[in-house]
């Protein structure tokens, strides 16, 4: 009641009108545009059509549990984003460590990095299959010129080759931003705890694992969360460069609820399905936030 | 240079003649350019249309987000919030961006096919507006906290409105950041791709993003138009990135890196 009291009190009322108004709109875009489809969602979930009218109930999760394209387009997912995120954190954070020291006068090196992720992830799509087609594209040209044979290397359109080379393009449009944000990271880092660890007589290595890693732990735990989240929730490049496939190789979890809604018009079920992967990015980027948060323990 | 050549790759390819795209070794540099396949995409093909929705839809949602938003922002900056609302409101803005994209697709398409705004570029801008405003909100809430609250205080003093300080002393001073804040949402509206993919099917409401995934994913492929459209659809985000490099990185990560 004290709160309320004073939310209302007179000075407070005229001092508070003009900061509501000023966020009013925001808070109602998000509402009718972000938080209404969700709670619409959960109302489709619960829906299922038959022959004999619309039934409610939890039909549509349970079938998740015995839906096999549903466990494997889960299992695609996770191969796509463990493979990805582990390469584009290994490269980038390389590359960070080599060129942090000699970097100057990277205008153009910098500007050029930064195409890839600008790109729309359609055209992202068109540039690789244009390198990765088999007839005439650049990747097998340039083998064949080297004397490789490439007729077994038919990229996008074979089964075995598909996810890697979907993994592939995602890599080259993201190392560039986890290098970036790593060396901007790097770059924040004082000198002081270096010239410490010098005096120490710590082996680079040392010095490494012990004074830049921790340092540069908010940098690599935001990259990490961000890209995580992309690549679970991927589905622009997937669905341009393969659509899924050959047959179900690169299927994943948002090509699969893309399919279910706008293919097979179950939108329930795809709802539900829609809902496992919100529960799994948050579950997800919760645990990171923690790790965020945690204080540091060097 | 691995950065570039494939997207160099391409704008080759939209300059060949369709007997030199299939040459073997391919040809990187010398080959003899055409504008054939750009005529046929933009004049022919109706790409032209694609572009022009894309750019409209663009800028309409980018110009509705950063009003609403920076409103927001500059309350959520300045005012003391009873309750802890400042920082619970925008978190809660915050969140609503986390969503992954294909979680709203379902309940918006029905959505805008019981409002009858399938096929429309108004369910796109709608769309897109609330997409963006929580990008707006974070790095214009950043950009008014970096500000002094000097100025503003003089115009107070001086008998301005709180809003008229806030179009005449404080909008001037962020420029630059509602600049790069506008880029930012116009590049994000530019490419996006699923929601214009599921809310447009008809040829008049079609973004430039699907009509060219429309052309790849049918049977037989016009190598040289699809990377000519392609190629047009890059030109802005080249144009952009080039012109504010500096505030991509924070851009990228939300502002978050810098804590």
């Amino acid at each position: 009641m004290s709160k309320s009291r004073r939310f209302f009190s007179a000075p407070n009322r005229r001092e508070l009108l003009l900061p509501l108004l000023f966020i009013a709109p925001a808070v109602a875009v998000l509402l009718t545009l972000s938080i209404y489809p969700l709670i619409y969602s959960v109302t489709i979930s619960l829906q299922r059509d038959t022959a004999s009218g619309t039934i409610w109930g939890l039909g549509n999760f349970t079938r998740l549990f015995t839906d096999n394209f549903f466990w494997t387009a889960m299992a695609h997912t996770f191969v796509y984003a463990i493979a990805a995120l582990t390469c584009e954190f290994l490269l980038g954070l390389g590359l960070a460590l080599l060129l942090n020291a000699q970097i100057r006068g990277r205008g153009f090196f910098r500007a050029s990095l930064l195409v890839p992720m600008m790109l729309p992830p359609v055209v992202v799509g068109v540039v690789w299959r244009l390198m990765l087609n088999p007839d005439f594209g650049a990747i097998n040209g340039t083998l064949k010129w080297f004397g490789i044979s490439t007729e077994n290397l038919t990229w996008t359109a074979s089964p075995r080759l598909a996810m890697l080379s979907v993994i592939a393009v995602d890599v080259w449009q993201w190392t560039p931003f986890v290098f970036l944000v790593l060396l901007a990271g790097l770059q924040a880092i004082p000198q002081e705890p270096y010239e410490a660890a010098l005096i120490d007589g710590s082996s680079r290595w040392q010095t490494f694992w012990h004074v830049t890693l921790p340092l540069l732990k908010p940098s690599i735990l935001i990259v990490l969360l961000l890209r995580t989240m992309d690549l679970l929730r991927v589905f622009d490049q997937i669905f341009i460069l393969t659509e899924g496939g050959p047959g179900f190789a690169t299927e994943t979890i948002s090509l699969y609820i893309y399919r279910t809604a706008f293919r097979f018009f179950d939108f329930g079920y795809a709802a539900a399905m829609s809902f496992v992967l919100l529960a799994l990015t948050n579950i997800i980027s919760a645990i990171y936030i923690k790790f965020l948060q945690a204080p540091e323990a060097t | 240079m691995f950065a570039i050549a494939p997207v160099y790759w391409m704008l080759t390819i939209s300059l060949k003649t369709e007997v030199e795209q299939f040459a073997t070794p391919p040809p990187w540099f010398v080959f003899t350019p055409t504008l054939a396949h750009y005529y046929d995409a933009f004049i022919t093909r109706g790409f032209g249309q694609y572009l022009l929705t894309s750019a409209i839809v663009a800028v309409i949602s980018t110009a509705g987000a950063l009003v609403i938003g920076t409103l927001a922002a500059y309350a959520l900056a300045r005012f003391e919030l009873p309750f802890r609302l400042n920082r619970r409101l925008s978190l809660w803005i915050l969140s609503t961006r986390m969503f992954p994209a294909i979680v709203t697709a379902v309940p918006l398409f029905l959505m805008m096919r019981d409002l009858r705004l399938l096929n429309t570029r108004v369910a796109l801008i709608l769309i897109y507006t609330a997409f963006n405003l929580p990008f707006v909100v974070w790095m214009m809430r950043g950009f008014f906290a970096d500000l002094p609250r000097d100025l503003e205080e003089a115009a107070l003093v001086d008998g301005d409105s709180r809003l008229g300080a806030l179009l005449r002393v404080v909008l001037p001073l962020v420029a630059p950041g509602l600049a790069a804040t506008a880029v930012f949402c116009l590049i994000v509206s530019w490419n996006e791709f699923l929601f214009a993919l599921v809310l447009t099917q008809t040829e008049a409401a079609m973004t430039l993003p699907v009509g060219i995934a429309g052309r790849v994913t049918q049977y037989e492929i016009k190598w040289g138009v699809m990377s000519a459209a392609a190629s047009v659809a890059i030109v802005p985000i080249l144009v952009f990135a080039l012109a504010l490099q500096k505030y991509l990185v924070r851009g990228l990560s939300m502002g978050a890196v810098k804590g």
